[in-house]
């Protein structure tokens, strides 16, 4: 069957310069057919091409519907095609095919009934595959996508070992390549998500010999189905594995594997360049907080792809997110120099907010953010309340490491002023109540601090656990221990086991605060209890991002434990528990200056003073170890009287609300004959005592 | 549905058909009789996930005032339905999902009582976590060194441990008897994630529903206003139709709720914007949808960088460029395509 001519005649595609249709060496002009075709006498068209072009029924039906089907007769070329009995067209081609090329001296020959059946065949399969386009068009998307699989179906039952290269007739392979692609769009457009999944892996995983721009297209359009198509995937199937290849297990992972592939097709100069591929992988890698890994594919983007700027926020992004602010910062210094986006808002904001969690960094970032406040007036109105939130921040850090008193009351101010501001603009920003209420705190105004605490309990439900710790710190800051004590309680109600560490720590300082020394040690004991219990659950790093925030180390339970102890003056308690924390941390100046301090209450001077000076040695800012020497050093003689002033004046300038600094420094002056001075210092160490929290309000962001 | 069902299976369908019966029996008791259809409909769990007046019903039941609370009928129903592990009736309670969060969160501040909302959330909490078996949801990042499914690398590494690169997508899930204050965030997004994986068989209503909470959850939706206004410049294709939604949306606050931000920490930004992604580029044929999922979209992307969380940014600014490109074309241009080499020259032929 199939075709009686000689193998060089044929010019199916012939017709396009001359409008006719040329097979099997005869030639039918296409207006003919047509003028058939329009008096709708489908019979006599065909007759006229079997006769014409010596075809048989199929084969003239397949070639009449085409001719319909092109003249945008969706409807008559569906009847056309819907009269042939393609199956058994397909049956008959089939034993052709499965002669196998039995040796290479007899291959001229089965080359040339290949090539022939081939061409019935790139007939019939291209009559079934318009057949299912017309349904498509008819709006009947699940008929096309059967008729579309029985395309694929016949392919794979004529070529059973894959279409081969070489042999491949144009016009098959692009009927065949044609149908790959379209198969799951249709099964999508029907609805039917299971089959559309395997159709594309189906696509995809077998041998199509499709060429590298329609694989990619594929790939990419499987890819997006996978992340936004709302059906979980199961993994592909274990015969598609090769050994020790990758296998994706979930819709995510084979997306990014697709889309990683497709970006390296592009490196590699396979495919042109599309800009979604990298919009998707993006989104697919952000939500799984993959930002560094997203940066390096940022980096391999061919340059002339992004403008630099763009690149270098976009890495910047990245960097940040992966937690690396430094190089973030140092992409953010590039963008925004003067020669290139000096006035990006965004950029703008992104670098203050990194500078804002660094002292060092705080007035480069204080800078960025009046630059940020100042460009947002034009367009971006509403993120003038982020700018002025950042230069709050940053103004507070700068203040930390101002060094005159001067100098910090006035940044102080000016941060106050800032995030006021801010909260105008933006009124319901939780996180912008959160910082007014720690800088209110941090300056020692506990009413407004308060105010702003409930405020931001009120804003967040309760759903943020710093909010709970600020809150019960400044009620301890306002010395309403059991108040704070009942926020405290309040908030490990609504804290889970594993995240309780901190609340815990607060409530036993509570305890050490309204003199329960018993309660206290029972609350460190819970508190040791969670610690263990979290170092053996968690104690791979498996889980560890999880806990990171709320994690308390062991090491600051004992030093706890110690501090309790030998302000009871038990020493052989605080003995062992010195000894467990400094097996924890052996090289700590907290440890010896605690050790220092019990050697002092036991009038040891001499080994405390020894302690003191190994602890400054070990770290040069320990601010209770300077404020510990300075007493010791006051008490001594009159003699060492201006150095206890100058370690003293130390401690305060890196901690100015030190208060027992500004106490033995209010003793020094008395001593040495300065009682104005002396009265100013016990001022404002009593001041500072009505206002001091059970734990340093820093401990808290 | 098969219409020839295995005589094994068939008792189970028809346990389910009765199981779906009694629920709806259980339901008539709350909003008083159902309409015939939905009582004598073939199939019963379908009809009730896709019936239009009994969600209206069931949904104004869940804004009333008094809704949530520990005694609330409405919700012991959802409870139940959910708890029946019928998936089709789980469905039913997953289409009211989006409603009962923005229900519940704009009351979690309020000191109401809301034991009520909590049992349906932590129900579809417990049911995820048993699912997840305590483990971490993780995705392995491929390295393209390597081989996979889908492509050959040259040289397979044989000895080498395999250098590979998880990312935790969502950690353990500790089971929970109660929702703690510091918890809500997690246990909604686990709930939100459970909707995630169903969101293909959720009806468009739902759908459209969520995207416009996450308008109020962002909280910027003023500020797009602000922006559309002041530069007009930016896409006016569709800044014209956004402009008149979130208007028309301005309008209803006066009138009485209003949405309120709420703390949008990753945990629930990140399935929130999954599922925004789907409405926005999934194959959805509403083109309603898709409007309201770019307008959430872009109230997310504001929000993300009023947060200045640079995955947030990174992932919603992807989505809003995505929404720009024009999409998949394959139907369109194919056909014209596809006839040029006859049709075009047909044309020729007639000029």
């Amino acid at each position: 069957m199939g075709f009686d001519c000689d193998g060089e005649g044929r010019e199916e595609d012939g017709m396009a310069s001359v409008w006719e249709v040329s097979i099997n060496g005869l030639t039918v002009k296409t207006a003919e057919v047509e003028a058939k075709l329009d008096e709708v006498n489908i019979q006599e068209a065909e007759s006229s091409l079997r006769e014409g072009l010596s075809l048989n029924y199929e084969e003239a039906r397949a070639l009449l519907g085409r001719l319909e089907y092109q003249r945008g007769n969706v409807e008559s070329a569906f009847r056309v095609f819907d009269g042939i009995d393609l199956q058994a067209a397909i049956q008959r081609l089939q034993p052709t095919f499965s002669e196998k090329p039995a040796s290479r001296r007899n291959r001229s020959r089965t080359e040339s009934i290949h090539q022939v059946s081939q061409h019935a065949a790139s007939l019939v399969l291209e009559a079934i595959y318009l057949k299912s386009m017309s349904l498509q068009r008819l709006g009947k998307a699940t008929e096309a996508a059967q008729e579309c699989r029985s395309v694929l179906d016949a392919v794979e039952k004529i070529f059973q070992h894959g279409i081969p290269d070489v042999l491949a007739e144009q016009k098959l392979q692009e009927t065949v390549s044609k149908a790959v692609e379209v198969l799951p769009e249709l099964w999508k457009q029907a609805g039917r998500h299971q089959e559309a999944l395997a159709s594309y892996r189906h696509a995809l995983l077998s041998q199509w010999n499709l060429d590298e721009e329609c694989c990619a297209r594929i790939q990419k359009r499987f890819a997006v189905f996978l992340l936004y198509g709302g059906v979980e995937a199961s993994s592909p199937s274990l015969a598609a594995q090769v050994e020790g290849s990758f296998i994706p297990k979930s819709n995510l992972e084979e997306a990014i594997l697709l889309l990683m592939i497709l970006l390296r097709k592009w490196y590699l100069g396979k495919t042109e360049w599309d800009p979604s591929v990298m919009e998707h992988l993006t989104f697919a890698l952000s939500l799984c907080g993959q930002t560094s890994v997203l940066g390096r594919h940022f980096e391999e983007v061919m340059p002339g792809i992004y403008p630099r700027c763009e690149r270098w926020y976009s890495l910047a992004l990245c960097y940040s997110g992966a937690g690396q602010n430094r190089s973030a910062l140092n992409l953010l210094r590039k963008y925004l120099n003067r020669h290139e986006s000096p006035n990006d808002v965004m950029a703008l904001l992104m670098a203050a907010k990194i500078c804002s969690e660094d002292c060092l960094l705080a007035s480069e970032g204080a800078e960025y953010a009046r630059r940020a406040i100042a460009n947002a007036q034009i367009g971006d109105e509403h993120l003038k309340s982020v700018g002025l939130r950042f230069l709050g921040t940053c103004l507070r850090k700068q203040a930390k490491i101002a060094s005159s008193d001067h100098e910090r009351t006035h940044l102080q101010a000016e941060a106050l002023k800032s995030l006021d501001e801010a909260v105008v603009l933006d009124c319901n920003n939780p996180d912008l109540i959160f910082d007014l209420s720690l800088e209110y705190a941090e300056q020692r105004n506990t009413n407004g601090a308060l105010w702003y605490a409930k405020e931001f309990i009120d804003a967040t439900g309760g759903s943020i656990s710093k909010g709970w710790r600020l809150l019960a710190l400044v009620l301890s800051a306002q010395q309403r221990y059991l108040e704070a004590e009942f926020v405290t309680d309040a908030a490990l109600d609504e804290t889970s086991k594993w995240e309780q560490g901190p609340l815990l720590r607060i409530k036993a300082k509570m305890k050490v605060a309204r003199l329960l020394p018993t309660d206290a040690v029972e609350a460190y004991r819970f508190l040791l209890a969670l610690v263990q219990a979290q170092r053996k659950a968690f104690g791979s790093s498996k889980n560890s991002t999880q806990v990171k925030d709320d994690k308390i180390s062991e090491f600051e339970v004992w030093q706890g434990l110690v501090n309790l102890y030998s302000s009871l003056s038990h020493w052989k308690d605080a003995e062992v528990c010195l000894e467990k924390a400094r097996a924890l941390k052996p090289y700590s100046a907290a440890i010896l200056q605690i050790e220092g301090s019990m050697y002092e209450a036991r009038g040891e001077t001499k080994d405390a003073l020894a302690a003191y000076t190994n602890a400054l040695s070990m770290d040069l800012d320990h601010v209770p170890c300077k404020v510990s020497i300075g007493s010791l050093l006051a008490e001594k003689s009159s003699k060492s009287l201006p150095v206890a002033r100058s370690f003293l004046s130390d401690a305060l300038r890196l901690e100015p609300t030190n208060r027992l600094a500004w106490y033995y420094l209010g003793l020094v002056h008395r001593d040495d004959g300065r009682p104005a001075d002396a009265a100013d210092c016990f001022l404002a160490a009593s001041m500072l005592e009505e206002s001091d929290p059970v734990e340093s309000f820093s401990s808290i962001s | 549905m098969s219409s020839d069902i295995a005589p094994s299976e068939s008792t189970t369908f028809w346990q389910s058909i009765h199981q779906a019966q009694a629920t709806m029996h259980s339901l008539s008791l709350i909003l008083g009789p159902l309409p015939d259809p939905l009582t004598f409909s073939e199939n019963p769990t379908t009809s009730l996930l896709h019936d239009a007046n009994i969600s209206h019903d069931i949904k104004s039941h869940l804004h009333h005032p008094d809704s949530g609370s520990g005694d609330d009928n409405l919700c012991r129903w959802l409870y139940d339905t959910f708890q029946s592990t019928n998936p089709g009736l789980q469905l039913v309670v997953l289409n009211f999902l989006p409603t009962i969060i923005k229900v519940y969160l704009s009351r979690a501040i309020s000191q109401k009582s809301l034991a009520g909302f909590e049992a349906v959330l932590l129900a579809l909490y417990a049911h995820e976590t048993v699912i997840r078996g305590g483990e971490p949801q993780t995705v392995i990042l491929p390295n393209l060194t390597n081989p996979s499914v889908y492509h050959e690398a040259k040289t397979p590494t044989k000895s080498k441990a395999v250098d590979l690169n998880i990312a935790v997508l969502c950690p353990a899930l500790e089971p929970f008897g109660t929702v703690r204050s510091t918890k809500r965030a997690r246990i909604i997004g686990v709930a939100l994630e459970l909707y995630y994986n169903n969101l293909h068989d959720m009806p468009l209503s739902s759908k459209l529903e969520f995207c416009e909470f996450c308008v109020d959850w962002a909280g910027y939706n003023q500020s797009l206003e602000e922006e559309k206004q002041s530069n007009p410049k930016t896409d006016a294709s569709c800044a014209d139709q956004q402009g008149e939604m979130i208007q028309v949306k301005g309008g209803e606050d006066e009138h009485g709720k209003k949405g309120r931000r709420i703390p949008l920490p990753w945990e629930l930004f990140q399935p929130i914007l999954r599922i925004v992604a789907h409405c926005l580029l999934g194959n959805s044929n509403s083109e309603e949808l898709k409007e309201a999922a770019l307008v959430a979209a872009q109230c997310l992307h504001l929000r993300a960088l009023h947060d200045m969380n640079p995955q947030a940014i990174l992932a919603s600014r992807s989505l809003l460029r995505l929404a720009k490109m024009p999409g998949d074309t394959i139907f369109k241009p194919h056909v014209v395509n596809d006839s040029s080499d006859l049709a075009a020259s047909q044309l020729a032929s007639k000029d």
